[in-house]
C-alpha cells in the first residue's frame, strides 16, 4: 500500500485521532455525487421502463394502466417508426463519415506550423461551441431560398431556379432527402472541427525521428502515411467515431432549429418524434417511454463499444 | 574511398547561431567522434552531413561529390538515431530490410544481406517481434543492422547509446567499435560522453558553443588540450585549473600562498604567451600530482573518495579553487588535514588567462 | 565535471529545415498550404459572420433578396430583442413625431417603425434565468465533482472502475430517455419550470464529465506533494486544501468554463421542463416571431449575445479545448 492509501502514523496518534479517516473522506466526499447521480438518472431509468408498460398520459390526469407489451408491439410493428429510425441511422451514417473526412483533412493541411496557425486552428474550433439550437438557426437563415447567403454563394441568384434546402425542393421539383443533406452540412459544419482536433494531437504525437528515418531510406509517401502516419491516428479516429455516432443518434437539438422534422417527415430523427410523441398534442407519454427505452438499448450497445474502447487506451496510456 | 569534407559550414536557426563556420576532412574508414555538450552544435552538424538539415552556408562533399543539396536518401549515407527510429507497424525483420526494398533491390539480396547483417549483430531471435516489444539494446542492435544492410559509404550516429542502461552501454560500445573495424566503414558518432569519445575515436572533434575547440587523437586531446574548455571537459575529473600570478619564473598562487617553479624550459614560451600580463592559469591532470610529504605545494582536504583501486583527494588551495589529486594511497585523509604533492614537469601545462588557450611549450632539439 | 551552459536548443526550433523541405519548391507548397487553410477558415466562419451581420440589419435589409454585405447597420434587432413594442394609432404617432427630443434612443428607433416600447420583453427575464441557472448549476457541479474526482484519484475504492463507468454512462444516456419521467416527478414535486428544478438536472447533467476532467487534471498532481504534507502532520484535508485545490486551480477553471457552457448552451431540457418562469435563453431565441414570421434580428441578436462568451472561452481554454470535448480521454 503506498503512503497515499494507508494512514502514516505520527508521533501524535495515541491522542484520539481528530482527524477524518480516509474511509469518511472517500465516503464524504463521493456519495453525494452518487446520489445525485442515482436520483436523476437511475431513478427515472426504471419509473421509464414501469410507464412503458402503461398507456399513461401526462395531461389525460388518469392514473396509469398497465397494458403490458402494448406499447412496444405497436412501435416495432409501427412503419413509420422504422423509417424514423431508418432516417436516424442514414443521418448518423452521412454525417460522422463527412466530419471524419473533412476533419482529418483539415489536420493534415495544418499539421506543419506556420505563422498564425495557432489562431487559425482556435477559429475553427469556435463552431463547435456554439449552442446547436442557435446554429440550426442560422443556418435556416442562410439556407433561405429568398434571402440566404448559402444559394447566392453557391452561385444561385434566381430563387425560383436555386434549390430550397430546408423545403427539399430544386428550383420547384421536390426532390427528397435534400433537406436531411441540409442538416448534415450544418453538423458537419460544427464538428469536423472537433475530429480535426482530435487527429491534431495524434499527428503531434509522431516523433520526427520516424519520418527522418523514413527520409534517410528512401521510403515513399505513401509509406510513412501509410505506416507511420495512420496508424499512430487511427485510435483517435476511431474515438472520433464512435463519440460522433452516439452523439448524432441522439440528435435533437439541431433538428429542432432548423427543420423540426420537416418537411414532412424527412429529418424526423427519432428523437425529434420521441418528443413529439411525450410532449406534444396527446402528450402519450407511456408510447415514449417505450420507445424511449428502445433508443436508449440501441444507444447502450453503441457506448459500450466507446468506454471499453477508452478504458483499454487509458489501460495502455 | 569515403572521405568526408565539410567546407565553411554553418547553421542558423533564425538568429540564433546554432553551428559557426567550420571545416573538417574526415579520413576514409575513420572512428570520428563530435564530443561536446547538450546545445554545443555537434548533434546539428551531424544532421547536416546527413541532409535531414539543410546548411545556411558553405558546402558538404562526400568522396569528392558535392552533397550539400541533396536528399538524405541520395547521400549514401545511414544515419543511427538516439531512440532508434524503428517502425513500430513492422516487425524487426522487415525494418531491416526496408531500405534495400526501399532501393529496389531484388528479394535474393535482400534476404541474403539480412541474413549476413542480422548474423553480425546475433539477433535472430528477434526478428519476428515487434520494435515495441524488444528491449532497448535490441532495438539498438536492430537499428545499426538497418544501417548496416546498405553498406553505405558512411555511418552517421547520433548518441546512438543515450538512452540504454549502464552497463548495456559499456557492452554496445565495443559493439559498435568492432563492427567498424570489421566493415572498414566511415563513420562520425555524436556523443556528449567524454569517456564513450575517447574509448571508441580514432580522432576527437570538441566542440562547444557551436565552434570547435580541437580536433584531436584521443591522446592528444587529452593531454595537449588546445584551451580550457577543452581541458576542464574532457577526463574524469578534469584537468585541474588554477589561477595565480606569474613572474620571473614562479607563479605565485593565492590562499595557501603556493609558489610554483615552472619547469626549465616553459620561461620564454610562458613570456610570450602571456604577452606582458601577469596572470596566468597553470593545469595539471589528477593523475599528474604525487602526493609527497616533502611536496613543495600545499592543499587542504576538502574530501576523498575512494575509486577502487586508486582514491581521488580533493583539496582546496585557495577559497575559489578544488584541485583532484588521483593517488593510490589508499588511507583515510581527515577533512581540513594539510596534504603536501609535487607535479610531474612533463605533464604540466599553461593556459593564457584572456584568451583561455593553452600556452605551447617551445621545442627543444 | 563540465562546467557549459546549455548555449542552444537541442533540438531544431519551429520549423523543419531538412534539405528537401528548404527547397524552394517546398516552400511553394507551404503557402499554398497556407492559403487553402486560410480560405477554409473563412468559410468556415461565414455563418458566423453572417450572423454577426444579421443582428445589425434592419428587418428590410434581412428579407430582400439578394443577401447584402453591404448594409447600413442599426441597432434595431436588439430592440426588438429586448423589448416588448405596440403600434401607435395615427394620433398618439403624431404627437409622438412631434416632440422627438423627449424620446431616448431606442425609443426613437421603435418609432421609425410606428412603435412604442411598452416594456422589456419576455427575453431579458429568460437572459437572467440562464444565467442563474447555468451559474448556479455548474458551481454545484465543479465543488461536487471536484470531491469525487479527488477520491476516485487519491484512494482505493470499492469498485472504482465500475463506477467511473456509472458515471461516463450518465452522460451517455439520450436525454429524452430521462426527460419523460424527470417531468413527471417534478410534477409530483411541483419542481416544474422551477429554478431548482433547472439547477439539479443540470448539476446532475455536468457531473459526469466534471469527474473525468477533474479527475484527469488531479491525477496529474503528483501525490509526492501530499505524502510530504502528511508526513509533516497535516491532515488528508488539510492537504487537499493546502496543496491538491492551488495546484488543481488550471484544472478547476477550465472544467468550470466547460460546465458553463454546456448549461449556458443547453435546449432540449429546458424546452422540455420550463415553459414560464424558469425558461432559459436558448428556448426563447428559437421562438422569436416578428410580424411576418421569425423576427430575424432579434434572434441574431440573441445569437450574438450567446456567441460572444463562447468566443471567449474557445480562446482561453484552446489548450484544454480537446481534453475537455472527450471527457478527459485525450490530451492534446
Amino acid at each position: 500500500m503506498t503512503a497515499s492509501e494507508t494512514q502514516l502514523r505520527g508521533p501524535n496518534t495515541k491522542i484520539r485521532q481528530r482527524h477524518l479517516s480516509n474511509r469518511a473522506i472517500v465516503n464524504l466526499f463521493i456519495w453525494p455525487t452518487l446520489l445525485l447521480l442515482i436520483a436523476m438518472n437511475v431513478f427515472p431509468l426504471f419509473y421509464s421502463l414501469y410507464l412503458g408498460f402503461t398507456n399513461y398520459s401526462a395531461i389525460a390526469g388518469k392514473a396509469p394502466v398497465w397494458v403490458a407489451f402494448q406499447n412496444f408491439n405497436n412501435i416495432l410493428n409501427d412503419k413509420n417508426l422504422w423509417q424514423y429510425f431508418a432516417t436516424t441511422g442514414r443521418y448518423a451514417l452521412m454525417t460522422v463519415s463527412m466530419q471524419t473526412l473533412v476533419g482529418f483533412l483539415l489536420a493534415m493541411l495544418v499539421r506543419e506550423k506556420f505563422k498564425g496557425g495557432g489562431i487559425l486552428t482556435t477559429l475553427i474550433l469556435i463552431p463547435m461551441m456554439i449552442s446547436p439550437v442557435v446554429v440550426g438557426m442560422f443556418w435556416k437563415l442562410m439556407y433561405n431560398p429568398t434571402f440566404g447567403f448559402f444559394n447566392a454563394i453557391l452561385g444561385f441568384s434566381d430563387p425560383s431556379k436555386s434549390p430550397d434546402w430546408l423545403a427539399s425542393r430544386f428550383a420547384g421539383h421536390p426532390t427528397p432527402g435534400l433537406a436531411l443533406w441540409a442538416i448534415v452540412i450544418a453538423d458537419v459544419w460544427m464538428w469536423a472541427p472537433f475530429v480535426m482536433l482530435l487527429v491534431l494531437s495524434g499527428l503531434k504525437a509522431i516523433p520526427d525521428y520516424l519520418y527522418e528515418a523514413a527520409a534517410v531510406d528512401r521510403a515513399s509517401s505513401w509509406f510513412q502515411f501509410w505506416r507511420i502516419t495512420l496508424p499512430q491516428v487511427a485510435p483517435l479516429l476511431l474515438i472520433a467515431v464512435l463519440f460522433r455516432t452516439i452523439e448524432a443518434f441522439k440528435s435533437f437539438d439541431l433538428v429542432m432549429g432548423m427543420t423540426g422534422g420537416g418537411p414532412g417527415v424527412q429529418t424526423e430523427l427519432i428523437s425529434v418524434d420521441l418528443y413529439r410523441i411525450a410532449f406534444l398534442g396527446q402528450f402519450r407519454t407511456g408510447l415514449g417511454s417505450a420507445l424511449a427505452y428502445i433508443i436508449l438499448i440501441i444507444i447502450i450497445a453503441v457506448s459500450n463499444l466507446y468506454i471499453k474502447y477508452l478504458n483499454q487506451s487509458r489501460g495502455e496510456g | 574511398m569515403s572521405t568526408i569534407e565539410l567546407r565553411q559550414v554553418e547553421k542558423k536557426f533564425g538568429d540564433l547561431h546554432a553551428v559557426k563556420p567550420l571545416d573538417l576532412t574526415i579520413h576514409d574508414g575513420e572512428f570520428i567522434v563530435l564530443l561536446g555538450p547538450s546545445g554545443c552544435g555537434k548533434t546539428t552538424t551531424l544532421r547536416m552531413i546527413s541532409g535531414l538539415e539543410a546548411v545556411s552556408g558553405g558546402t558538404i562533399w562526400l568522396n569528392g561529390r558535392n552533397v550539400t543539396w541533396l536528399h538524405p536518401s541520395e547521400r549514401d549515407i545511414a544515419f543511427v538515431f538516439q531512440f532508434y527510429a524503428l517502425y513500430p507497424h513492422l516487425t524487426a525483420r522487415k525494418n531491416i530490410a526496408f531500405p534495400l526494398q526501399a532501393q529496389g533491390e531484388s528479394r535474393e539480396t535482400v534476404e541474403k544481406r539480412v541474413n549476413e547483417v542480422v548474423k553480425l549483430l546475433r539477433i535472430e531471435h528477434v526478428l519476428n517481434a515487434h520494435p515495441g516489444q524488444l528491449s532497448g539494446g535490441d532495438q539498438q542492435r536492430v537499428a545499426l543492422a538497418r544501417a548496416l544492410v546498405r553498406r553505405p559509404a558512411a555511418f552517421l550516429m547520433d548518441e546512438p547509446l543515450g538512452a540504454l542502461d549502464a552497463d548495456f552501454r559499456e557492452s554496445m560500445r565495443s559493439e559498435i567499435k568492432r563492427l567498424h573495424v570489421l566493415q572498414h566503414a566511415t563513420t562520425v558518432y555524436v556523443t556528449h560522453d567524454q569517456i564513450e569519445a575517447m574509448a571508441m575515436g580514432d580522432r576527437i572533434v570538441v566542440m562547444s558553443e557551436a565552434e570547435i575547440q580541437q580536433i584531436g587523437t584521443p591522446a592528444e586531446v587529452y593531454y595537449d588540450p588546445s584551451n580550457m574548455l577543452v581541458a576542464r571537459f574532457i577526463g574524469s575529473p578534469g584537468m585541474n585549473l588554477i589561477t595565480g600570478k606569474y613572474a620571473d619564473g614562479v607563479v605565485q598562487m593565492a590562499g595557501l600562498e603556493n609558489r610554483y617553479a615552472v619547469p626549465q624550459g616553459w620561461q620564454s614560451a610562458l613570456k610570450k604567451g602571456l604577452d606582458g600580463g601577469s596572470e596566468i592559469v597553470m593545469g595539471f591532470r589528477p593523475e599528474a600530482a604525487q602526493i609527497n610529504d616533502r611536496g613543495k605545494l600545499v592543499g587542504k582536504v576538502y574530501a576523498s573518495e575512494m575509486q577502487g583501486s586508486s582514491a581521488v583527494l580533493h583539496l582546496t588551495i585557495n577559497e575559489n579553487d578544488i584541485i583532484h589529486i588521483r593517488t593510490h594511497r589508499l588511507i583515510p585523509y581527515p577533512i581540513d588535514t594539510l596534504v603536501h604533492f609535487d607535479i610531474n614537469p612533463q605533464m604540466i601545462r599553461f593556459f593564457n588567462p584572456k584568451t583561455e588557450a593553452a600556452i605551447k611549450p617551445e621545442v627543444t632539439q | 565535471m563540465a562546467h557549459f551552459e546549455e548555449t542552444g536548443p537541442r533540438s531544431p526550433v519551429v520549423e523543419p529545415t531538412r534539405v528537401d523541405k528548404v527547397h524552394p519548391r517546398a516552400k511553394w507548397g507551404k503557402t499554398i498550404r497556407v492559403i487553402v487553410v486560410v480560405i477554409i477558415t473563412f468559410i468556415m466562419l461565414i455563418p458566423v459572420l453572417v450572423m454577426i451581420m444579421t443582428a445589425f440589419k434592419s428587418r428590410a435589409d434581412i428579407v430582400t433578396p439578394p443577401p447584402k454585405v453591404f448594409f447600413h447597420p442599426t441597432l434595431e434587432g436588439f430592440l426588438y430583442l429586448f423589448t416588448d413594442r405596440a403600434l401607435l394609432n395615427q394620433g398618439n404617432l403624431a404627437a409622438a413625431q412631434a416632440n422627438p427630443g423627449e424620446l431616448n434612443y431606442w425609443e426613437q428607433l421603435a418609432l421609425k417603425n410606428g412603435q412604442a416600447i411598452t416594456g422589456t420583453s419576455d427575453y431579458v427575464g429568460r437572459l437572467k434565468n440562464s444565467v442563474i441557472i447555468a451559474g448556479t448549476s455548474t458551481i454545484l457541479s465543479v465543488v461536487l465533482g471536484l470531491f469525487a474526482a479527488y477520491a476516485f484519484s487519491r484512494f482505493k475504492v470499492a469498485g472504482k472502475d465500475d463506477l467511473l463507468f456509472f458515471i461516463l454512462s450518465t452522460r451517455m444516456l439520450p436525454g429524452v430517455v430521462v426527460t419523460i419521467p424527470l417531468f413527471l416527478l417534478y410534477k409530483q414535486l411541483g419542481w416544474n419550470d422551477t429554478h431548482i428544478g433547472m439547477i439539479i438536472l443540470y448539476t446532475a447533467f455536468n457531473l459526469s464529465f466534471s469527474v473525468w476532467l477533474l479527475k484527469g487534471f488531479i491525477d496529474e498532481i503528483p501525490v509526492e506533494y501530499e505524502e510530504a504534507a502528511l508526513v509533516d502532520g497535516y491532515t488528508r484535508l488539510q492537504a487537499f486544501f493546502r496543496i491538491v485545490l492551488p495546484q488543481a486551480v488550471n484544472g478547476i477553471a477550465a472544467t468550470t468554463v466547460f460546465c458553463l457552457i454546456f448549461a449556458w448552451n443547453e435546449y432540449a431540457f429546458a424546452l422540455m421542463l420550463t415553459s414560464e418562469k424558469a425558461r432559459t435563453a436558448p428556448p426563447s431565441i428559437a421562438t422569436m416571431l416578428g410580424s411576418g414570421g421569425l423576427e430575424w434580428s432579434a434572434i441574431a441578436a440573441g445569437s450574438l449575445g450567446f456567441l460572444i462568451p463562447v468566443v471567449i472561452v474557445t480562446f482561453v481554454l484552446r489548450d484544454y479545448l480537446l481534453r475537455g470535448v472527450t471527457f478527459g480521454a485525450v490530451r492534446k
